[in-house]
């Protein structure tokens, strides 16, 4: 938590590896278990502790890192099913090159016939099938309270603010992150949209074992979503560490009682 | 003017009147070609784009003496051809009494001849063309002709003429045979100096189609070039509307080195429509000159312009729409949308979209806009763990998506998307 300009959001696209960000100093590193993937036996020992300064976007992506954002891209021509299950098959392709040094194998299959339409895509290209995915998708749509048809829409494309918000948190159950970095998963969200999203929050946390790094202004979502850590930045930096009860102090004193209390301090 | 001792090289009566000959022409015909011989020097090149201190296409500057061969105009033509439509090669037509009578009528009545430099000489010269005539009542779901060029020249001419109540879609594909292009290296492996080879390497292709659209009758026709990447082409298409008439156009550009193209209607006819769809992928060097344009004339008509396009490499494309609202055009409906994505810093684009308005009656829009890929949607793909160069194919797929949408020709959409999907994986 933190008010406006603290640098969470840009903590959070550093974190994700957006260009616009030069690291000048120092390393975000990712430490990875087998258990962290459904699919993982055991991770090589020189593959378990990744500096993520060190990776393309992409590339952080495969292993788990997920970044909601705050304002999702609107994108026309390409439609949510096309998208994720392309996610999901260059995620899993990705992650096992960068664990076991895997990948080439998958070369032929690039050339694969197309199933009705080439915009989307060669119908038995990479690890999950068309029909498998179907299948997956609809399980997370019903699971966040999303109408089937958003399936067939453009990526965000006319969605409304909820419905962006929604569908980040769809693309995380999808794509089942080690790590998912929310920020401001809540603003613009109606109550029940709110509950929607808590709920795949949760189910997240506590069923894929995703950690979850929770950027808000608003003590409103953690009535549904508990926090185990929070964490209050200021100026760039973290000031102050404390249980869920920091966020209900914060909310009755304001910003300006963790800033005297850090200045006074200073 | 220089350019006539120029185009006079090959390009003369006796060239002409053998083509005539040969094919046995009625007199008409061949005295319309004469005439365009005869004012080839003293017209002008098509209207191209300039901006300060640019001309965007140099069609003087093509090497025309090299590039047009009046005799070595071969091609294959395939048609399929809809019931109780017809659907006949051009000299076919002119055997038979009611055709003939047909194609006198129509022929040059919406592109006159002697409309520019590029229309006269493929008047004079044109050896090969379709004539598609639909009467009235028919509906002529599936028409194709398949152009497949295998000499240095073709001049190509197509009329459409549908009567009232009539239905056709036409879908019109271009290319380049397997036999040009190993005849091209023949030709070099044969050339004495080397230095020729290259110049005896390049095609010219000029293509004139026609479109009279009678009373309430519908015309879809549409188009996707794909010449190889040595042939200049220059192509006209153009149709006129009766009442409440419809004509269509979609117009794909993928293959040549450089394409002039205009695509227009001119609205004839009260409550007539036209809708120009057009998308072009330009990639290595390959130049592309567009022009959409619509005449509204009559009241209750409306146009709509829509085209995107994509360079790459160091390609060029540059983009003409006009959209003309006449002084009795009351009650128009026009609208205009382009855009163009480059996605290397080497192309360059520009596109020009014109509203003439001279009836205050209208309402209309028009945009044209020339952007690379959002790199904010881009780093949103890579952060889903999408490789940057599958999310910027999908990103280019995605921005043909709106005007694939608006082609109704399956088959035809679904070769521009294939085609522009081998494109981006080359």
């Amino acid at each position: 938590m933190g008010p406006n300009g603290s640098g969470k959001s840009t903590t959070s696209k550093v974190i994700a590896g957006h260009p616009a960000y030069d690291v000048t100093e120092g390393e975000i590193l990712l430490h990875l278990e087998a258990d962290d993937f459904d699919d993982v036996e055991e991770i090589p020992e020189d593959a378990r502790t990744w500096n993520l300064l060190e990776l393309e976007p992409n590339e952080r992506a495969a292993l788990g890192v997920f970044l909601a954002f705050q304002y999702p891209a609107e994108i026309e021509g390409i439609t949510m099913t096309n998208f994720l299950r392309t996610a999901l098959n260059a995620k899993i392709e990705e992650r096992d090159e960068l664990l076991f040094g895997e990948g080439e194998e998958n070369e032929e299959e690039e050339e694969a016939g197309y199933e009705s339409s080439p915009m989307e895509g060669p119908a038995d290209e990479g690890e999950v099938g068309v029909a498998e995915f179907q299948s997956l998708l609809e399980e997370k749509m019903d699971l966040l309270d999303m109408d089937a048809k958003f399936a067939q829409r453009y990526l965000n494309a006319g969605f409304s603010g909820g419905e962006k918000k929604q569908n980040e948190v769809l693309q995380a159950a999808i794509l089942e992150p080690t790590i998912a970095v929310l920020d401001e998963i809540d603003s613009g969200l109606d109550i029940d949209r709110l509950q929607d999203v808590a709920d795949g929050i949760n189910a997240l946390r506590d069923e894929q074992g995703t950690g979850v790094l929770q950027i808000t202004h608003y003590q409103r979502i953690l009535d549904y979503v508990e926090p185990d850590t929070v964490h209050i930045m200021l100026d760039g930096e973290i000031v102050k560490e404390g249980g869920p009860e920091l966020a209900a102090e914060l909310e009755d004193k304001g910003y300006d009682w963790v800033r005297e209390q850090v200045y006074n301090a200073a | 003017m220089s350019e006539a001792t120029h185009f006079s090289a090959g390009i003369d009566v006796e060239t002409v009147e053998r083509i005539a000959e040969e094919r046995d022409e009625p007199k008409w015909l061949r005295a319309t070609r004469l005439d365009a011989l005869e004012a080839l020097s003293d017209l002008d090149y098509p209207d191209v784009i300039q901006t300060p201190g640019r001309t965007w296409t140099n069609l003087a500057d093509l090497d025309f003496e090299d590039l047009v061969a009046p005799f070595d105009q071969t091609e294959e033509k395939d048609w399929v051809v809809a019931e109780e439509a017809t659907v006949v090669p051009f000299h076919e037509a002119l055997n038979d009494d009611d055709l003939e009578a047909l194609v006198k009528e129509h022929f040059g009545s919406v592109v006159d001849p002697q409309e520019n430099r590029l229309t006269a000489l493929s008047t004079a010269l044109f050896t090969t063309g379709t004539v598609v005539y639909v009467p009235s009542q028919v509906d002529a779901e599936d028409v194709k002709i398949r152009t497949t060029m295998n000499g240095r020249s073709l001049f190509n001419y197509t009329l459409v003429v549908t009567e009232q109540n009539a239905s056709v879609t036409i879908l019109e594909r271009q290319d380049t045979g397997h036999e040009a292009r190993s005849a091209s290296n023949r030709a070099s492996g044969e050339t004495a100096s080397s230095e020729d080879a290259p110049e005896s390497e390049e095609r010219y292709y000029s293509g004139i189609v026609e479109v009279a659209a009678g009373e309430n009758s519908y015309v879809q026709y549409g188009s996707l070039q794909d010449f190889d990447q040595t042939t200049y082409n220059y192509t006209l298409k153009r149709g006129v509307t009766d009442t409440y008439a419809t004509v269509n156009w979609i117009e794909g550009n993928l293959g040549s080195r450089l394409t002039k193209t205009e695509v227009s209607t001119l609205l004839e006819g009260d409550s007539s429509e036209s809708k120009i769809v057009g998308a072009f992928f330009g990639h290595d060097d390959q130049h592309f000159d567009l022009d959409s344009k619509v005449w509204h004339r009559a009241e209750h008509t409306t146009a709509d312009l829509v085209t995107r396009g994509v360079i790459d490499d160091v390609s060029r494309s540059v983009y003409e729409g006009v959209q003309d609202v006449g002084a009795d055009a009351w009650d128009t409906n026009s609208y205009q949308r382009e855009n163009t994505l480059m996605l290397s810093d080497e192309s360059e684009a520009d596109a020009s979209p014109k509203l003439i308005i001279n009836n205050h009656d209208t309402e209309a829009s028009h945009s044209a806009t020339v952007g690379q890929i959002d790199q904010e949607d881009l780093f949103y793909m890579e952060g889903r763990a999408v490789p940057p160069e599958t999310a910027e194919n999908m990103l280019v797929e995605g921005f043909f998506v709106p005007v694939l949408e608006e082609v109704e020709v399956a088959e035809l959409r679904e070769d521009l998307e294939e085609r522009i999907h081998e494109r981006l994986r080359d």
